[in-house]
């Protein structure tokens, strides 16, 4: 399919500084985003990232502050220009699908169509991408979850939006569906280059599509950067409880795929160039040059020999870099470096443990992990 | 000349049409508003529209008799703008019909914009619909079996109107005397006959009336439930 990206410029400045009190509920965010593929926005319930979507979307009119998008005004509180949500060319995929009950899919599409001016994009290549071509005389109540946050997308994308946002649209959805949705959401994303702002609270989610990630608590911002080095800044803050038990500690991962099947139903992958991991066969197609994958931190685990006679397999030499420790547990951070590459891994191992081993900062061990612990989200 | 009570009907019919049309008109932003707004006068606006409901038709009656007599404000600025003397003229008996079949416009249409919400109608900002647009596009379709209601409980209950028409519009051939006050003469002059005639046409049009809308809604009550329930 040959679509025309609606973007040209390579990202899109977006400046939110705003304020918004609610009487149990305050965000404060002031964050300047370079958006550029699929960001992400994190953070527990009540965190305030579905707030933050509808003040950049312009459904929130009781907002202080300021927000500009491509450098021009969409909203500010002390001019008291404010760009109606119909007018800033935003598009919004909410949680609750939101279609019309009175029209059929196709109609739900058309809507879009008919209010975008310059409409570049053909009604019947978005049908064919979003998969809905069997579905278009349906009305809006015979469609499953899944198929309605398809319609939401479709309906979405075509009204040509420059900023696409998408607040927890698989939420309600079982784990097929949600696949699918994710891997579409990605697609569309290499097709169209249309910039997103994607509001998740799973983190698995997130890691698979996501560039960057802007984490949020409480109505603040608590971190913005590419989304590994964000997810490896989470397993400290798990440990400050800044954010709770919310996510798992874990090693947040892209890696080149090396070979798709080694012939016994495991996928290489290679790092730091000549090291290799091991992994579960993801699928026996596909174009993906690399791979979104993660190892939780209580997978790993560290020997001070080299387990060469183990069945477990995946060893690596890393050099521990820090040891916190919380409870009876440790977090172990450990560099795996090679060829001037570093890669970083997180260790959850029990304090008793850490005594027996006599670990501590500088020294060289051993990671081991099982094929089966490199986890990865959409296959 | 005209069969008079044929003409009663006519008069009706054109007091009703008129009044129902006037009342989609006021009873839409109206009901908009008082569905949206969080503001503490709400209720006392309901309160004064849902009056006509409880309060004897005669009382609302007398007090508009007073203010469209020449005496008094409403009726003077009527009179120098239109000439005319403005009780006891047809005027006088849509505005009363207006007021008296307000609760009957105004609450459906209120409950179904409050039923309806807003997560739609931001659906349809997010795709570019300003809100008139959103109005006629999302609001108005989803609305419809609302809409037929309120605009048949409207028309049904000014063609039943009597006290408040008796009251400032008195009894007027092909001005203000309606179906209502046409009964009511033949009765005061034993005519039972035609009293009869008038009755059972009165009855049975206002019977299939309201059996129409509750057929008409059936299969469109199940979608805006739908659309609230989900």
């Amino acid at each position: 399919m040959n679509l025309p990206s609606l973007i040209t410029h390579s990202s899109l400045p977006l400046c939110v500084n705003v304020q918004l009190n609610y009487e149990q509920f305050t965000l404060a965010i002031s964050q300047k985003f370079d958006l550029q593929g699929i960001t992400g926005v994190f953070g527990h319930s009540g965190s305030g990232k579905s707030t933050l979507l509808r003040v950049i979307a312009g459904l929130e009119k009781q907002v202080s502050g300021n927000i500009t998008l491509n450098n021009k005004v969409l909203a500010d509180s002390h001019t008291k220009q404010f760009i109606k949500a119909e007018q800033r060319h935003i598009g919004l995929v909410f949680q609750d699908a939101r279609l019309f009950p009175h029209l059929t899919v196709l109609a739900n599409l058309q809507f879009a169509v008919k209010r975008c001016q310059h409409a570049r994009l053909e009604l019947n290549e978005i049908i064919q991408l979003t998969e809905l071509d069997t579905l278009l005389d349906k009305h809006v109540d015979e469609l499953s979850g899944g198929q309605k946050q398809r319609v939401a997308l479709a309906r979405a994308i075509l009204t040509e939006p420059r900023l696409l946002l998408l607040d927890e649209p698989l939420s309600a959805l079982d784990r097929q569906a949600k696949t699918r949705l994710l891997k579409l959401m990605a697609t569309i994303q290499t097709e169209l280059q249309i910039p997103m702002l994607y509001v998740s609270h799973s983190l698995d989610e997130l890691q698979q599509v996501c560039d960057k990630l802007l984490v949020l608590a409480q109505g603040e911002v608590v971190g913005y950067g590419g989304i590994h080095e964000m997810i490896h800044q989470l397993n400290y803050l798990t440990t400050t409880s800044q954010t709770e038990e919310i996510i798992h500690q874990q090693t947040s991962l892209s890696l080149p795929i090396k070979h798709l099947d080694n012939g016994y139903g495991l996928t290489v992958l290679s790092l730091n160039d000549d090291e290799e991991i091991y992994l579960p066969v993801i699928a026996k197609q596909t174009t993906a040059q690399s791979l979104r994958c993660f190892i939780l931190a209580r997978d790993i685990s560290i020997s001070l020999m080299e387990p060469i006679h183990s069945s477990i397999v995946n060893h690596l030499l890393a050099k521990i870099t820090t040891i916190t420790t919380q409870k009876n547990m440790a977090l172990v951070t450990a560099l795996c470096t090679k060829h001037g590459e570093a890669q970083e891994f997180f260790v959850n191992i029990s304090a008793f443990s850490q005594q027996k081993l006599a670990l501590s900062v500088g020294q060289k061990i051993y990671l081991q992990f099982k094929a089966g612990a490199v986890r990865t989200y959409l296959y | 000349m005209i069969n008079p009570d044929l003409l009663a009907l006519l008069t009706t019919l054109k007091m009703a049409v008129l009044t129902t049309v006037i009342l989609l008109f006021i009873g839409t932003p109206l009901a908009w508003i008082l569905a949206k707004t969080q503001s503490r006068f709400k209720v006392i606006i309901e309160a004064i529209i849902a009056l006509p409901l409880v309060l004897p038709p005669t009382v609302l009656g007398f007090y508009l008799l007073i203010a469209f007599s020449p005496q008094y404000l409403p009726g003077q600025i009527w009179q120098q703008v239109t000439g005319k003397q403005l009780a006891f003229s047809f005027s006088a008996i849509v505005i009363g019909s207006v007021l008296y079949s307000m609760p009957f416009v105004v609450q459906p249409l209120q409950k179904a914009f409050e039923q309806l919400g807003d997560p739609l109608l931001e659906a349809g900002a997010m795709l570019g619909a300003g809100p008139m647009d959103r109005f006629f596009h999302i609001v108005l379709p989803i609305t419809k079996a609302s809409y037929i209601t309120a605009a048949s409980l409207g028309f049904a209950h000014t063609v039943g109107e009597f006290g408040i028409i008796l009251m400032i519009g008195g009894n007027i051939p092909g001005e203000t005397r309606v179906l209502s006050i046409a009964l009511f003469d033949h009765v005061e002059a034993f005519d039972y006959a035609k009293a009869h005639v008038l009755a059972i046409s009165l009855l049975a049009g206002s019977l299939l009336l309201l059996a129409a809308i509750y057929l008409l809604n059936r299969p469109h009550k199940k979608s805006i439930n739908k659309v609230v329930n989900k």
